[in-house]
């Protein structure tokens, strides 16, 4: 088919071919019964999605090439990916943009390359690096964001960023988020439109809790296998090492917690420490298969496609999958929260005892469900609590970690808490039981 | 080991521990099914008929996790449409290529393990020549295929009760379902999340005098508050029953009452033990001897001798464990090795530990015993007797239908139709979408005709059979890219789980609507 590939750059449309959107064509040459009737069916809708929309792609993992391969099949033509990983081997039983020759180098290139190579006309623009990285300003020229990670920090970050985005005198300024998440046999994905539906941080309490021994049992009791592996993680490795960074992408790094965690559960009597088991605690590794991811990601691109062309109404907007029993999912709304600090407005209430140090409160500021901020920055509208940060002024409020908050906040008070991995602040209101 | 060595020095002994390369890059799905499961994968077959966008979405997920071996029968050649939907055709450049080798070779690049054979004839050639064929897979994966064959085909499988399961697999635009055709299904690791019981409430010997041995008074602090759940209820619960007549707490007021005296056992407000024992002590009055889904499975009636030998392992462990339960005291299932994670010291739980592991292996010979008296129990292997016991707590059996059997069921149609309005109507919107010829689009008035058709005239159809049929008019032959990726994944995880025998596949049609986006499953 020469004739067809001498295309790819010359024709009308980057490459198209006769016959090529058939299937798509279905669907945005008519509209369905439950088509909002602003759906313009036809060329219109299709230049929109094949010339002009922009999509941003967080992640070129598991959902990340799931992602893009769907959005270069439905029609998209200008896509971008940031990811700032590259390709291990654990990756290849379902990131199937990659091949053992690919081991080692960025994801977000080679998926790019793979996508570009496989479906012509499509431009899709790596970015290998950190989202953090990014301003406003690049944010601000796309008119979609779909998001397929692995890390809540990640997410929390690109949620209040697009939050912040939002100029209500701007529609442009309003970016679709779709987020999409899987663990083994179970997934989500769900459309977040900032300010208006519920944000990624209003769900934050539906998040697993992680599981977390405590120091007691891992340096006194263990009983676990799992205990034994945190006890060298944990205590061993920083003793031994002093203030070598443990990298746990390193077999020799893992090799010597197993060692090392092998020899405590022989000592207790313990069975079951495994190099595998080893490196699954230590990574906090959590089950991956293909199956799931593409799921998500179809649904997430489904979305996306929805919200681009019309030609069907966007989930509304929570869909839940559970497949280790049967298949079983839950599509609902979820409500936003109106004490989210980054889409609500109102200050969190907090009712704690007046004996409370500031130490306490911080270390609740980490541990609650819907806060869960780690290394928290605490001020009130007069005066600074505790800073993480710079280290001067770390040292100059660490005092005040002894001291009681309501020696600090008067009752009915405001505190403000910070953090440097998340674009937004907790506005705190503090009354004393 | 010396604080001064290097890493490396320290760990150049030790890489043996390090999996190897076929481990790592399986790693994160040896998780969920371990090598017992990977095994299964590696053993399997696939067959999958047709080279569509949706067939090869479900292939790359199974060839990614490592099955053995597939094969794609199709002898069409690939259109421009097909060009512009399917990941694993090459675009334009495969445009006139036979359609299962080009999709063969490009599923081929994803996992050197898999081998994929490409077969270019039609379902309908091979139903006639030499239908036998389709029975030597391990599982038969049908997309879109036309209703004369698709009849053809299910009867062939179901017929033979050791032949493969048939997944039909149906989509139009936004809308899909599927299906799989299997006669009986029994899953031992359903990796469910019920709990074997401790037999808090029928202690073994063991168990029982070392709770009631237990002089809480006489214990320093530590020791009591590192006393074990498991004993503080077993001894708690004999305590009670003395008092009560030999009767376990029963309502709610003695529920109660019960905990608090576990509360009251308190030296210390900080004792986690007795607050774990407080937590648990629903054990003491729910822990039932037999759980109910379980003596459900004791009535099933016994497979036929020609039925595939898996299954009828299992009904050999099945009809062992059914006798073990009506013959061994406490008339329980036999006793798990497994304790889980508790409030302890070290010492003790690993003594607890080892009294219940050797309560387990005494049960495991009794019902090995057993097992012998049973037709074809002495070829069970102990790694498979080991399994079973570890998961009998919580075995799955399904049993299924032929398909296309609903359809024919008015009864039961009619009553989806009015208890699952959304679900039966996609699904018999799509029925009556491959009732009709495929060569034309077939008009919204057609298939509601169509569709009156099968559930019969005096049904009156809901009011969202208007939205699904709508949306099957509108869209008749659209293989849509996402709802291929999104049917790939969800028929390749249920594939997965039926060669694995783990997990529990779903039983019924599975109902997609991509524009709702919701799933569902009826029948």
């Amino acid at each position: 088919m020469a004739a067809a590939a001498a295309q790819t750059n010359g024709s009308a449309i980057y490459g198209d071919w006769p016959g090529r959107y058939f299937h798509v064509d279905q669907v945005l040459d008519r509209p369905g019964p439950r088509t909002d009737p602003s759906f313009l069916a036809g060329d219109g809708v299709k230049k929109f999605l094949r010339e002009e929309c922009k999509i941003l792609v967080i992640g070129a993992g598991g959902l990340g090439c799931e992602i893009l391969s769907n959005l270069a099949l439905l029609g998209f033509k200008d896509i971008h990916v940031i990811d700032m990983d590259t390709i291990d081997i654990s990756n290849l039983n379902r990131q199937f943009l990659f091949r053992p020759k690919d081991v080692g180098q960025p994801k977000a290139t080679v998926a790019a390359e793979f996508v570009m190579k496989r479906v012509p006309g499509v431009k899709v623009t790596p970015y290998f690096g950190k989202i953090q990285d990014k301003d406003d300003d690049y944010y601000m020229q796309f008119n979609l964001v779909i998001c397929g990670l692995d890390s809540v920090e990640a997410r929390r970050w690109m949620n209040a960023t697009l939050v912040n985005l939002v100029d209500p005198e701007n529609p442009e300024s309003l970016k679709p988020l779709i987020d999409g998440g899987t663990e083994g046999f179970k997934g989500q994905a769900r459309v977040i439109l900032p300010t208006v539906s519920s944000c990624y941080e209003c769900s934050l309490d539906m998040l697993n809790k992680p599981t977390a021994f405590p120091i007691c049992t891992i340096a006194n009791t263990p009983r676990l296998p799992e205990h034994c592996i945190e006890w060298a993680s944990v205590l061993e490795w920083p003793r031994v090492w002093k203030d070598k960074k443990m990298d746990t992408d390193d077999p020799e790094h893992i090799g010597w917690l197993y060692n090392v965690a092998a020899a405590r559960a022989k000592e207790f009597k313990i069975e079951g420490v495994t190099w595998s088991l080893t490196q699954g605690v230590v990574k906090n590794i959590i089950p991956a298969i293909a199956s799931t991811n593409a799921i998500i990601a179809a649904s997430c691109c489904n979305e996306a496609f929805k919200i681009a062309t019309s030609s069907a109404a966007y989930l509304n907007n929570y869909f839940m999958l559970i497949g280790t029993d049967g298949v079983y999912s839950y599509t609902f709304e979820h409500e936003r929260r109106p004490e989210c600090p980054v889409c609500g407005g109102e200050s969190v209430e907090l009712s704690i005892s007046r004996d409370w140090t500031v130490d306490r409160l911080i270390e609740m500021l980490v541990e609650k469900q819907d806060i869960q901020i780690k290394k928290p920055s605490l001020s009130t509208p007069t005066k600074q609590i505790y800073f993480q940060a710079p280290p001067q002024l770390e040292e100059a409020t660490r005092p005040n970690l002894e001291k009681r908050v309501s020696e600090l906040v008067p009752n009915g008070g405001e505190v403000t808490v910070t953090a440097s991995s998340l674009p937004f602040s907790l506005s705190l209101r503090i009354t004393f039981i | 080991m010396s604080e001064s060595q290097t890493i490396n020095e320290a760990t150049t002994n030790i890489q043996t521990g390090q999996p190897d390369a076929k481990t790592r890059r399986y790693d994160r799905q040896l998780r969920l099914w371990a090598a017992t499961g990977q095994n299964a994968l590696e053993s399997s077959r696939i067959l999958v008929l047709s080279a569509s966008a949706t067939s090869t979405s479900i292939l790359k997920n199974l060839v990614l996790p490592g099955i053995g071996h597939f094969t794609i029968l199709d002898a069409s050649n690939v259109t421009p449409q097909d060009a512009g939907n399917n990941f694993f055709l090459d675009g334009p450049d495969s445009i006139g290529k036979n359609r299962a080798e080009e999709a063969v070779r490009l599923l081929g690049e994803l996992n050197d393990g898999v081998g994929g054979t490409a077969v270019k004839e039609s379902v309908g050639e091979v139903l006639a020549k030499q239908p036998d064929w389709v029975k030597r897979f391990t599982l038969v994966i049908a997309h879109n295929l036309e209703n004369n064959l698709l009849e053809k085909l299910s009867t062939l499988l179901w017929e033979d009760e050791a032949g493969p399961p048939l997944v039909v697999v149906k989509s139009a635009g936004f809308l899909a379902e599927f299906f799989i055709q299997f006669r009986d299904h029994s899953v031992i690791e359903s990796h469910s999340d019920s709990a074997p019981s401790l037999r808090i409430t029928n202690p073994f010997p063991s168990l029982l005098s070392l709770a009631t041995s237990l002089d809480f008074s006489k214990m320093d602090p530590t020791d009591h508050s590192h006393v074990p759940y498991v004993l503080i209820l077993v001894h708690a619960l004999e305590n009670w029953k003395k008092i009560h007549g030999g009767s376990p707490p029963k309502t709610y007021a003695e529920k109660q009452e019960f905990k608090k005296t576990i509360l009251a056992m308190k030296v210390k407000q900080d004792e986690e033990n007795f607050d774990e024992a407080e937590a648990q002590a629903y054990r003491c009055w729910s822990e039932t001897k037999i759980p109910s889904d379980i003596s459900s499975l004791f009535s099933l009636p016994a497979p036929s001798p020609s039925s595939n030998p898996n299954t009828f392992q299992f009904y050999t462990l099945l009809s062992a464990l059914k006798t073990f339960t009506s013959i061994q005291p406490p008339y329980a299932l036999p006793l798990s090795a497994t304790l889980p994670d508790m409030h302890t010291s070290t010492d003790t739980y690993v003594h607890l530990q080892k009294l219940y592991k050797a309560r387990a292996e005494e049960e495991k010979a009794v019902f090995k015993e057993l097992l012998k008296k049973e037709g074809g129990g002495e070829n069970v292997d102990e790694e498979a007797v080991d399994n079973f016991l570890k998961n009998c707590h919580a075995l799955k059996v399904l049993k299924g239908k032929k398909w296309g059997a609903f359809d024919t069921d008015r009864e039961a149609l009619a009553t989806a139709l009015q208890t699952y309005p959304k679900e039966a109507s996609t699904h018999l919107a799509l029925s009556a979408l491959s009732a009709l010829p495929t060569d034309v689009s077939p008009a919204e008035e057609s298939l509601r005709a169509t569709a009156q058709n099968i559930v019969g005239q005096d049904v009156e159809l809901p009011d969202e059979f208007d939205n699904a049929v709508g949306e099957i008019a509108r869209s008749p032959s659209a293989d849509l890219p996402t709802t291929s990726a999104f049917l790939g994944g969800l028929v390749a995880q249920e594939a997965i789980k039926m060669i694995t025998k783990q997990y529990v596949p779903v039983n019924g049609y599975c109902v997609v609507d991509l524009v709702e986006t919701w799933t569902g499953v009826i029948a």
